[in-house]
């Protein structure tokens, strides 16, 4: 499974790399980076970094009363790498990667509504002190953890702020699965708090 | 060339630090254990939380209840202030519960599996702690049940055995629920307590099948714990005083999802309609000490005497708390603590 998917996430990269040589905008040009809070606050706290990559760009331009009403809409490719862990506890430590599919909208002034599906997520526990028992054996186990697949879905609102260095910042809510863990599936939610940044847009 | 290789270089190391810090623990000085350690057994990863003083490597087990619920559910303050100054106490996520995680299908949860876990928990503490090591094991409610078929396994890795409340016959308490409603409603009408709530639950029992019946053994489970709330709320039990602070210690979305997942496959595997060690616990040799609350409405206090009776230890002990229901750790307190250290130093 985890073969599976680390071959996955490669392709996608090659994907975007492809893209990049299609177009006439150079990779950087398309590409924001972000980085924000991650977490529930409660339990769970960290720190995600990632990058967006514009694939589509439709503008859409209404009349109305007041004058024209202009949206932008993208779908951009997303990738995802983030630190999690609970302060108060040693049991829930993870580092997690996701990457999919956003569709954003912002409209005249900059507002933006956003939904992120990420089927491609990797999240990695790190446990502490562990002792696997086999039988009477008893070993210590070097770098302990245990690997989930972790796709996710991701809703939220942003701000753009054209032309800057620092194009917007973003609140989302983000809600992940763990599989397989234990029989089944675990849920969490995480809200995302963060700022997007590009270096080419310094005018 | 040199910078290209030194910078990965640089990279691995830190990244190899901070994993290598999250995977130690914060304390062994054996007078004042604080440290969690995993057990990796079957393909599950269970916490287990070492709190207290281990200078005489006593270590108390405890298992928790539901099934599916979590370990340092227990650590209120009388267990750090007094049972914790008297031996190491080791609150223990058990398998698909609390933070333990892992990768298994249904047929990986079972009580004998969930058995074997504890004995590979106590190998776990003899490797860290040392072969002389010795153990209690506590079991509370469904760690009653637990606790019992851990030492029908293997007794001889405990010094003794202390059930409070516990449900070491998960089959009788469905027609048990019945007989202590009726009794208790009655006694309670009689002395003017709530007659609305009693009335209400002589007419659930009045309704139920006499065999057991999974949607009216949940009725008279949710009742039996609304009952000890107006126990409660009228004098007749204290209140139950849980101050452990484990808001923070458990991600309760994913606690609650996990444990009610393990809870559904045990009684998915008849937990409570075939399960009973009662005619097994003369097997049980080792002393044994049985807490109960003398109003515990979720597993009656007839299971005292049941287990009492029938436990084939020499030396045993029956303590029913005069004002407890279900939870006489957190409703006696002090006197519970009392018990808990008196047996304990008697068969150290």
């Amino acid at each position: 499974m985890n073969k599976c998917i680390f071959v996955f996430l490669l392709l996608l990269t090659l994907c975007i790399n492809a893209q990049e040589q299609r177009t006439t905008l150079s990779f950087l040009d398309r590409t924001e980076f972000k980085i924000g809070y991650s977490g529930n606050v409660i339990w769970n706290n960290g720190l995600t970094f990632g990058a967006e990559y514009l694939w589509k760009e439709k503008v859409k331009i209404k009349d109305r009363k007041r004058g024209k009403r202009t949206n932008t809409h993208q779908f951009l490719f997303n990738s995802t790498l983030g630190f999690t862990t609970n302060f108060s506890s040693k049991t829930d430590t993870g580092l997690f990667t996701n990457f999919g599919l956003t569709w954003r909208r912002t409209n005249k002034k900059g507002k933006q509504f956003s939904i992120a599906f990420n089927p491609l997520g990797y999240y990695r526990s790190f446990l502490p002190e562990t002792y696997e028992v086999k039988g009477n054996d008893v070993k210590k186990v070097f770098l302990p953890g245990r690997g989930y697949y972790a796709p996710s879905l991701s809703i939220g609102l942003g701000r753009l702020r054209k032309g800057k260095t620092l194009t917007g910042r973003y609140f989302n809510i983000n809600f992940m699965l763990r599989t397989p863990y234990n029989t089944g599936t675990v849920p969490s939610v995480s809200l995302q708090y963060g700022f997007r940044f590009n270096f080419k847009k310094k005018k | 060339m040199r910078k290209i290789i030194c910078i990965p270089l640089r990279t691995v190391f830190i990244l190899v630090t901070l994993l290598s810090f999250f995977s130690c623990s914060n304390n062994d000085d054996l007078s004042d254990l604080n440290a969690t350690i995993m057990v990796r057994h079957k393909n599950a990863d269970m916490p287990a939380y070492i709190y207290g003083n281990g200078s005489e490597k006593v270590f108390l087990i405890t298992l928790h209840g539901g099934p599916g619920s979590i370990g340092l559910g227990f650590r209120n303050s009388t267990f750090k202030n007094k049972i914790e100054k008297a031996c190491a106490v080791v609150y223990f996520d058990q398998r698909g519960s609390g933070m333990s995680q892992g990768s298994y299908s249904e047929n990986g949860i079972s009580i004998d599996i969930m058995a074997e876990d504890v004995l590979a928990l106590v190998k776990v503490l003899k490797h860290k702690y040392g072969s002389d090591s010795r153990f209690f094991l506590m079991g509370h409610s469904w760690g009653g049940c637990l606790g019992t078929a851990t030492l029908l396994k293997n007794q001889n890795e405990f010094l003794g055995w202390i059930e409070i409340d516990g449900m070491h016959n998960p089959k009788g308490m469905y027609s048990r629920y019945i007989e202590n409603f009726e009794l208790i409603a009655n006694q309670q009408i009689n002395e003017g307590n709530s007659i609305d709530f009693w009335e209400s639950t002589l007419n659930l029992i009045n309704t139920v099948p006499l065999i057991y019946d999974e949607s009216a053994f949940f009725d008279m489970n949710n009742k039996a714990f609304n009952a000890e709330v107006k126990l409660g709320r009228d004098g007749v039990i204290n209140k139950p005083r849980n101050d452990s602070d484990v808001l923070f210690e458990y991600n309760f979305i994913t606690a609650l999802s996990t444990g009610g997942n393990t809870q559904a496959i045990l009684i998915d595997q008849g937990l409570l309609e075939t399960v009973t060690y009662t005619n097994r616990l003369s097997e049980i040799t080792i002393p044994s000490l049985i807490l109960w609350g003398k109003y515990d409405m979720v597993l009656p206090v007839s299971f005292a005497q049941e287990a009492y009776d029938n436990l084939g230890s020499s030396s045993k002990e029956l303590v029913l708390f005069e004002d407890s229901g279900h939870e006489p750790m957190f409703s006696e307190a002090d006197l519970f603590a009392e018990k808990v250290i008196q047996f304990i130093d008697e068969n150290k």
